[in-house]
């Protein structure tokens, strides 16, 4: 091992130089725009700091390494736009874990769900229209929300070789039919759903079960490029295989976190699922929350750790940047209140069907996310820490009040559970779940 | 050697199905006897419920041992790589609980389920290679597909289980000596 | 409801009252699931059938199989002994490829062991009943595949007798006060993979506890009672004791899912903590737990398929176990495809100059061949497993599982030699080959596995029994056939 030992250390020197040269390239780059008017100009955009030579690949790819603090003018079309990228990136992230619920519920055939199932095929129907519509917005500020769309391909090199996807033509496109196609899935399982209620007929489970098949595989792709698109490219030098499934585990957690209180609620006396949701849908839906708390951490972990471990400047900016200053207070946040405090309190297994641990959970669940996704995108418009403006949650309880009236007025407007599944019999005819704990009520 | 003089241990019943033990347990919970046990070939779902028995504390052994194993991870890389010999190694810090993590969950892990295991031994009485039980020759079934309680001697109401056994709808009723 | 059993049309509806205003349909007949245990067995049966297997005299077959199968591990250990005797340069491995076959056939056997704690625990914590009937003989693979794989890293370090020397592996200074160092995932690893033999092997012994008493109270020999009755430690089926039991059965399993999470993660870690590009990448430790699965399951099939033919366990390893073992790896198989795609997508996304000739030089460099038996194994076959067909059809199915065995060993070469023999300077890239030594003692292990699971088939019983009885309608008091009078 020696030899590539020797070799390695000879690239980490090299490293090492290419990131002292950036560091130095930057300084008087900031140095530069002090000394002109106050562009518009988003930190990241002064990123492309040519160097020559070997040196130059790392160099060009570590933006912003080492020059967090300096507070930029903000004008309120940028806040306002990160703003409401934050907003929606945590409304898709409910969108989108719910269409997975949808998709593996038929992938494996499952039983216990189906009683459920209607909730979270009304959710992601909110796919279409009202997840385009929202679209707009951010493709109106584009310029204001990306750095890359200002930069020229020419003088940066991370961007040069991805501007098959990463230029303003395919951005949009993709974008309209990325969010396009996600729609027009939700709402064929719910389509067919609707059309079983009416007629019991098998071939429409059938049908699920192919597009889930089919679904799956265009699912993982296409949300891995969605947010690539949507939240990634806001450093577009950053790069992490793991990226598409870190946003993936999140989005689910929520997603959990939110239909455990949907049919809680919508299962009290008198509400719609009130003979349709047992323990047994309660506990497994917990049981699965907590399963992606676990999972979230575990993805997490191994994306800081190996970019941590690896000590590479082409990935550790993207986590530089967020532990300077209060930034790292919000990275504790999340490790303690994404993963600790929930793990530890859902590890009994009876919690999961407390309620008054369980609510707090969700909503505590909820606003984890948020700070991820604030955590993913804000620190790339305010490098000198968390900075949170009345715009943030304006938008984010407006976004999520406006698709909270639109899911119940779509809720409303069916049969509140898929009445004729061929499931159905064994969610609501089943034994309460074996409590392993010794709960096992049957008297 | 002189034989010792026979001292019952209890009074063993046996049952033929599932529910059949399962409604004999209600009825001897129901009876009042303490020093009694259910026998089955396999764990039935409602019997701890059913004979009243409270909840495994098994979880407690299994998180004492996997606290320890956190604490010795993380205390024996601090020792060895920070205290007593501190070695810069890969430009890394000498500790960070970061990269004791990897090995700090592996002991969780390790202990915790020796934890778990000595707790279920612990609490199970285990191991137990002598038993007035297995002397008796209907006893064998009770690993293959026969259901038995048995009411043992020590319990405060003996003198009523065989009516309470009987009660329950046993096949056969037996005493099995110590 | 009493007469439900025999009643296919309210197959799962013999149980919970729902409420009157509820209209329930029942499952259309094409849609229906299938028992866990066909024909509905008894009790008894279930004894006689699995605890007979290793009462009787072992069939014809096994006497061959065994000698053949000790014959091949005899030869893995001459070759060990050979190797140790005149130095690891018997090996082919040399710069710059500095691991080559031994570190693939360590990560190799390691994932095979990850589908039996998955079977065991994960699919428990999951309520999954079919596990039942698999995961006796899967929990003994991982313990006979983890011996299979600690035998590589332990070997190459060539002078063995330095892992054993403190100040290396084992936790204590050496002689000059140094301690082992924890910034090595190589350190990780050790603790990892030994972690998870121990587990394992409390876990499966957890498990076979009340099987033990079983076989103890029908042994006729005084051979038998004696030693299956002191492993058996005096097990009862006391239900106060099946309380801690079950307690700590479900513990076990809650923490041997962490683990074999980790086990794989840290595994990748040896490589992905490096910056050799093809190695350093993120997704790493959950695409080595998903590949992992997908071997393993692929091993459980190759054994368990001519297991239930040869000992007539067709009614309880059923088509439907099968089929339900191919959707896992058809499952995971697409992860470690999302995985191969986003390697190359990032490859080509990151910019970087040597990641992109790391995965150019994978797929149409020197080592090609192995690049493209590894998708057309791993990523292209298992999607063979959409058509009902291929699942049920048993010989076909085998053959499908020997060709994922072999993709996920091809896996494991590709990242590691193809990432190593064409390193930063030209100057010093080379082309390895494996010896003759090399390819020995990899046969060689699969000789001793195969002998560690002969010996389990014959002493022990190769199906849990308590659990597969838990399963069947007899087990359940509510159930008619377990004696249920009427419903209340």
């Amino acid at each position: 091992m020696n030899h590539a030992f020797l070799i390695l250390k000879r690239w980490m020197a090299l490293l090492a130089c290419a990131g002292i040269l950036s560091f130095a390239g930057s300084r008087i780059e900031a140095a530069d725009e002090a000394a002109k008017t106050p562009a518009a100009e988003t930190a990241a955009t002064t990123a492309a700091t040519p160097a020559a030579g070997d040196a130059g690949h790392a160099a060009a790819n570590v933006p912003g390494h080492g020059h967090g603090g300096e507070a930029k003018h903000v004008s309120f079309a940028e806040q306002f736009g990160y703003s409401y990228l934050t907003a929606y990136m945590f409304c898709l992230s409910l969108c989108m874990g719910s269409l997975f619920l949808v998709i593996v519920h038929h992938l494996f055939d499952a039983g216990w769900s189906a009683s459920i199932r209607r909730v979270t095929e009304q959710l992601s129907s909110l796919l279409f229209p009202w997840m385009l519509v929202l679209l707009i917005p951010i493709l109106v500020l584009q310029k204001q929300i990306y750095p890359w769309l200002s930069l020229d391909p020419a003088q940066d090199h991370s961007l040069a070789v991805k501007v098959v996807l990463f230029n303003p033509t395919a951005f949009n496109l993709f974008l309209i039919a990325l969010v396009g196609s996600w729609g027009a899935i939700a709402h064929s399982f719910r389509r067919w759903s609707l059309a079983q209620d009416k007629d019991g007929k098998v071939e429409w489970t059938r049908k699920s079960r192919v597009l889930a098949a089919a679904g799956i595989f265009y699912f993982a792709f296409s949300l891995t490029l969605g947010c690539f698109y949507l939240m990634k490219s806001l450093q577009h030098q950053f790069f992490s295989t793991m990226y598409g499934v870190y946003y993936f585990a999140g989005s689910v957690w929520t997603t959990l976190a939110t239909v455990y209180v949907l049919i809680m609620v919508l299962s009290r006396p008198g509400m719609p699922l009130e003979k349709v949701v047992f323990k047994r849908q309660q506990q497994d839906v917990g049981v699965l929350f907590f399963a992606f708390t676990v999972f979230y951490a575990y993805i997490h972990f191994s994306q800081y750790f190996l970019i941590w471990n690896a000590a590479m400047p082409e990935e550790t900016f993207w986590y530089v940047r967020r532990e300077y200053g209060s930034w790292k207070w919000v990275g504790f946040t999340i490790l303690f209140g994404h993963f600790f405090i929930p793990f530890l309190l859902m590890l009994n297994q009876d919690i999961k069907r407390k309620l008054f641990l369980m609510f707090p959970m969700a909503a505590w669940a909820w606003l984890m996310h948020y700070v991820d996704m604030t955590f993913n995108v804000m620190p790339v418009l305010h490098p000198e820490g968390l900075h949170v403006s009345i715009l943030d949650p304006l938008l984010w309880f407006g976004m999520t009040g406006f698709l909270a009236v639109m899911f119940w007025r779509n809720f409303n407007s069916a049969a509140p559970y898929p009445l004729r599944d061929p499931r159905f019999a064994e969610a609501v005819t089943h034994h309460e779940i074996p409590a392993a704990g010794g709960a096992a009520s049957h008297h | 050697m002189s034989a010792k003089p026979t001292k019952t241990y209890g009074l063993l019943a046996e049952f033929d199905t599932a529910a059949a033990i399962m409604h004999a347990a209600i009825e001897c919970r129901d009876a009042g006897f303490k020093k009694w046990d259910v026998y089955t070939p396999f764990p039935i779902h409602g019997m701890d419920d059913a004979m009243g028995v409270k909840k495994s504390l098994v979880g407690w052994f299994t998180f004492a041992g996997g606290f320890t194993g956190f604490f010795t991870g993380m205390g024996m890389i601090w020792f060895m790589n920070k205290f007593d010999y501190p070695l810069v190694v890969g430009g890394k810090p000498l500790f960070t609980p970061l990269y004791a993590f990897p090995v700090s969950y592996e002991l969780t892990i390790l202990m915790g389920s020796f934890g778990t295991l000595i707790g279920m031994f612990l609490l199970n009485r285990l191991p137990k290679l002598y038993n007035p039980l297995f002397k008796n020759e209907r006893f064998k079934r009770a690993t293959d597909d026969r259901f038995f309680v048995c009411i043992e001697a020590a319990d405060p109401k003996f003198s009523q289980a065989r009516e309470t056994l009987e009660k329950a709808g046993a096949q056969v009723i037996e005493t099995v000596e110590d | 409801m009493a007469k439900s059993a025999s009643d296919p049309q309210s197959h799962a509806g013999h149980s919970a009252p729902v409420g009157a205003a509820l209209k329930v349909y029942p499952a259309p007949k094409e849609l229906e699931r299938e028992p866990l245990v066909l024909n509905n067995r008894s009790l008894g049966w279930i004894t006689d059938a699995i605890a007979g297997i290793c009462e009787k005299p072992m069939p014809k077959w096994w006497w061959p199989a065994f000698i053949i199968s000790f014959g091949v591990m005899v030869m893995m250990f001459s070759m060990i002994a050979y190797e140790v005797s005149t130095g690891i340069g018997v090996w082919g491995l040399n710069q710059p490829a500095n691991w080559a076959w031994d570190i693939t056939n360590f990560v190799f056997w390691i994932g095979i062991g990850h589908a039996g704690t998955l079977i065991s625990a994960v699919l428990f914590l999951l309520r999954q009943k079919w596990r039942t009937s698999i995961n006796r003989s899967a929990e003994a693979m991982t313990l006979f595949a983890v011996a299979c794989a600690g035998i590589f890293p332990v070997f190459h370090v060539g002078r063995v007798w330095f892992a054993l020397l403190p100040g290396y592996l084992i936790p204590a200074p050496n002689a000059n006060g140094i301690w082992p160092q924890f910034r090595s995932p190589l350190l990780w690893d050790v603790f990892a993979v030994s972690t998870y033999g121990t587990v394992s092997l409390l876990f499966w012994f957890t498990g076979l506890i009340p099987d033990l008493a079983t076989l103890r109270d029908r042994a006729t020999s005084k051979v038998r009672k004696f030693f299956y009755g002191l492993f058996a430690l005096g097990w009862t089926g006391s239900n106060r004791n099946w309380s801690n039991y079950e307690k700590a059965y479900l513990i076990l399993a809650g923490l041997s899912t962490p683990l074999v999470l980790s086990v794989h993660s840290i595994v990748s870690f040896d490589f992905a903590v490096s910056v050799v590009p093809g190695w350093h990448t993120t997704i790493f430790p959950p695409y080595f737990v998903a590949g992992a699965i997908f071997s393993g399951f692929g091993m459980v099939l190759t054994l368990l398929i001519p297991m239930r033919t040869l000992f007539k366990l067709e009614d309880v390893i059923t088509v439907r176990h099968v089929e339900l073992m191919c959707k896992v790896i058809l499952a995971t198989g697409s992860i470690v495809g999302y995985a191969y795609g986003m390697e190359f997508f990032i490859a080509w996304y990151g910019g970087s100059p040597y990641e992109l000739y790391a995965f150019k030089n994978r797929a149409f460099g020197p080592y090609w061949w192995s690049y493209w038996s590894m998708i057309t194994c791993n990523v292209i076959s298992p999607h063979l497993f959409w058509f009902k067909w291929c699942r049920s059809t048993m010989w076909f199915v085998w053959l499908i599982s020997i060709v994922v065995n072999i993709g996920m060993w091809f896996e494991r070469f590709v990242i590691i030699v193809t990432s190593l023999h064409r390193d930063y300077l030209p100057g010093s890239w080379g082309y390895f080959t494996p010896s003759w030594v090399d390819i020995l003692t990899f046969v060689g292990s699969f000789g001793l596995f195969m002998t560690l699971f002969l010996l389990f088939i014959r002493f022990l019983p190769a199906i849990a029994i308590s659990e597969v009885k838990g399963v069947t309608p007899q087990a359940d008091p509510h159930h008619p056939l377990g004696g249920a009078k009427d419903h209340h």
